[in-house]
């Protein structure tokens, strides 16, 4: 009995003793969660606002396995999504609601930005940018808080004049009056003021309209001999079928949104309509070949699944390589960074920090910001790519373009 | 038959001497390219973020130094043009003291600034310059100059600043080989080339001992009316003159080390030779990179212009109206209204 009783006594003391070592355990593994914001498009643009998301929550979840060690506490990302529905205004409200969150950084697709900064600095919360590339939304002295990584509307707008202007073509500039048509407008006029004798026209889309026959036939008729086309896929898509179904093979060149899946979805019922559209885009490989960015999209696909565009080439169903979703991965990483740098949560210090951190992105090239330039994508960086069978391929008439493999994009 | 015993006396000659000679032992020279100091290059030289090839770049910089009146330098700008070959992505940075930094004219980018850093990024098509122009800090960049002025009235002393004492070791040595290896360096520097290590074969122990290097300075200009042209070899020329300085440096080769006759030298004084000539061209190095060249092996140069210059004056204070009273008045002023005031009430109470 007494030994048994001393049994009993003894199993309650381990018990005891596990209890409270599994109680101090959890306490020394408990992270303080940061909030990550990503203020994006999800019920007008849902492929755009989710592929942002995604990136997002992809490093957040990397940074997050390990946490980031800031004095004696260990710090988790958190994402919170918050849809702006392509409005300024709600994009604005939304920012206003990070910061009442205590948003430690926003991922942000542009809409609204050149209102929505001003609230986020009062609070000294660096916003990313990661696909809006209009030239006036970052300004490193104006807006000390506002950071992006996406190609700009003036390098795409400069490397395309530098790229068409030899080949003697005479371009339709086409624009919608959407926010990315008016900021590509711009960027163009300043990138072709210098060589008028290439453009054969200037024209105004409107971004809703469904039909651009009058628009293109105007351009035929001003003897152009190539589109410059930069709007919203639904515009690029709309032009295309107004050139394709005037029979006029006129090659069409676009800025990144001519690869955006609503494009192919669009014309899928007319895959040569697609063929030969060029445009471009930041690179998303780097010098060290495809591995970095296979990796990155691995990783995604993983999480997240495959994005099919949902076309076929050669019989197997074409998937968009995970691009956006790249710029928002390298941000929450390089805010990762900056907290480290920073030492501090304190917002502010982070927005001072990310001006002196590097890191690898998701292709293997660098990413930086610095005192004086606030752009994660250099112009250098901005590629051409081809349309043929629904999927693309670097070009080879451009030095940069014709150095980059093909990414693989069927399943 | 007389062949053959003049062949063994020969052979028994040289097997006698063989015999008498004491072992000789292979012993590492100084390095001609590894630092001496860890400045220059500032900043800790320059970085490349590699993918897996390499940038041919070669390195110029044009540093400006503005010297107030008895000589201390205030401003210290550099101008550093990089011509980088090779096709392909690039990410440099150059360490360097920055308060702020530009494109110069003829640059096919623009640099990034950082706390500590110059900031390249971008393609290379094949061939592509780079040009910054950085304002350093001056408390930062002013000492690892090559040169002091010090100006005192009619006079004018440049004071060479390369000097350093690093350890070396002294022995017995085999002349042969260091005679070569002088040769060696002459033709690479001569070339253009980077100089490479080499070693000496010593009969004797090493001792170690310390050598103070000093790079010789070319130094060109004027100071006031007064031309100047003169090698620095030794810590410090003294002129007559007066007025504004102007002067052009450069880090020369030392070539009374290299070009030297070594005819009738022991093996210890060639030995120690070669030893002050590899350090001194490690030294050489350091100076011809003030700020740092991403491609550890591309040339470099550097020029170093020393001008007198006005300091800035500070931007003027506004001025301040501070009253004249102090605490000890304001409390005697309220005391005595307080008094006045309960006086006043007695006279009224009572009236």
């Amino acid at each position: 009995m007494t030994r048994s009783l001393i049994r009993l006594v003894l199993l309650l003391c381990a018990a005891l003793l596990t209890l409270t070592s599994c109680g101090g355990s959890s306490k020394a593994t408990q992270h303080t969660p940061l909030t990550v914001v990503v203020n994006a498009p999800f019920s007008r643009s849902p492929y755009l606002g989710r592929t942002i998301e995604n990136g997002a929550r992809l490093a957040a979840g990397e940074v997050s396995a390990n946490g980031i060690r800031i004095g004696d506490k260990t710090y988790d990302l958190r994402v919170t999504t918050m849809d702006t529905a392509l409005s300024p205004a709600r994009a604005v409200a939304n920012m206003r609601r990070a910061v009442g969150e205590h948003a430690v950084a926003v991922v942000d697709e542009g809409t609204g930005i050149d209102a929505s900064w001003r609230i986020a600095n009062s609070a000294g919360i660096p916003i990313g940018v990661v696909f809006e590339g209009g030239s006036q939304i970052v300004d490193p002295v104006a807006r000390p808080n506002v950071f992006r990584i996406a190609p700009t509307d003036h390098g795409i707008a400069f490397r395309l004049a530098e790229y068409l202007v030899p080949k003697g073509l005479k371009l339709a500039l086409l624009h919608d009056d959407s926010d990315y048509g008016a900021a590509g407008e711009q960027a163009l006029t300043l990138a072709f003021s210098q060589n008028r004798s290439s453009v054969a026209i200037d024209e105004a889309l409107p971004s809703d309209a469904l039909d651009l026959g009058p628009q293109v036939l105007r351009a035929r008729r001003a003897h152009a001999t190539g589109l410059l086309v930069w709007g919203r896929p639904a515009t690029i898509a709309a032009a295309l079928t107004a050139a394709r179904s005037s029979d006029w093979n006129v090659p069409v060149f676009t800025p990144p949104t001519g690869s955006d899946p609503f494009v192919r979805q669009q014309l899928a019922d007319h895959p040569g309509w697609v063929d030969g559209l060029t445009f471009a885009s930041g690179r998303l490989t780097a010098e060290v070949g495809t591995g970095p960015f296979l990796t990155f999209e691995q990783k995604y696909e993983s999480s997240f699944g495959v994005d099919r565009v949902g076309v076929k080439s050669s019989g197997r169903a074409v998937i968009v390589p995970p691009e956006s979703a790249m710029y928002a991965y390298d941000f929450v990483n390089l805010i990762a960074a900056a907290l480290l740098k920073a030492g501090s949560t304190d917002p502010a210090k982070v927005t001072a920090a990310l001006n002196e951190v590097t890191t690898e992105g998701a292709n293997g090239d660098q990413r930086a910001f610095n005192r004086h330039n606030h752009e994660g994508v250099v112009d250098d960086d901005i590629y051409f790519a081809r349309f043929h069978g629904m999927i693309y391929v670097p070009v080879k008439d451009d030095p940069l373009s014709a150095t980059l493999p093909t990414l693989p994009q069927t399943r | 038959m007389k062949q053959l015993v003049l062949a063994v006396a020969a052979g028994l000659v040289v097997a006698a001497s063989a015999h008498a000679a004491p072992p000789a032992h292979y012993a590492s020279l100084p390095s001609p390219f590894a630092p001496l100091s860890p400045s220059p290059p500032l900043g800790g030289g320059a970085t490349s973020t590699s993918e897996g090839f390499r940038h041919h770049i070669a390195a110029k910089t044009s540093v400006d130094v503005s010297l107030d009146r008895d000589g201390s330098p205030f401003a210290v700008h550099a101008t550093q043009r990089l011509d980088v070959r090779v096709l392909g992505d690039y990410f440099f940075t150059i360490g360097a003291p920055l308060l702020d930094v530009e494109a110069a004219p003829g640059s096919e980018s623009t640099p990034g600034l950082r706390a500590a850093s110059i900031l390249w990024a971008g393609f290379n098509p094949g061939h592509r310059v780079l040009i910054a122009r950085s304002t350093l800090d001056p408390a930062a960049a002013a000492p690892s100059l090559p040169l002091r002025v010090e100006v005192t009235p009619g006079r004018v002393t440049l004071v060479n600043t390369t000097g350093v004492t690093v350890g070396s070791y002294t022995a017995d040595a085999l002349v042969s080989p260091l005679v070569q290896y002088l040769a060696q360096l002459r033709r690479q520097v001569a070339h253009g080339q980077t100089p490479t290590s080499g070693g000496a074969y010593v009969t004797s122990k090493p001792t170690a001992t310390g050598l103070r290097v000093l790079v010789p300075l070319r130094i060109r200009g004027t100071i006031g009316p007064r031309k100047v042209d003169a090698l620095v070899e030794g810590d410090r020329l003294t002129l007559r003159a007066d007025g504004a300085v102007r002067l052009t440096v450069t880090p020369a080769v030392p070539e009374r080390l290299l070009d030297g006759t070594t005819a009738g030298l022991s093996g210890r004084r060639l030995l120690e030779r070669a030893a002050r000539a590899a350090l001194t061209l490690a030294r050489m190095r350091q100076y011809q990179t003030y700020l740092g060249n991403p491609d550890p092996t591309g040339p470099n140069e550097t020029t170093y212009v020393y001008r007198s210059a006005a300091r800035p004056l500070p931007p003027p204070v506004a001025a301040v109206v501070t009253s004249k009273r102090d605490w000890a008045t304001t409390i005697a002023v309220a005391a005595g209204l307080l008094l006045a005031t309960a006086a006043a009430l007695v006279v009224w109470s009572r009236s």
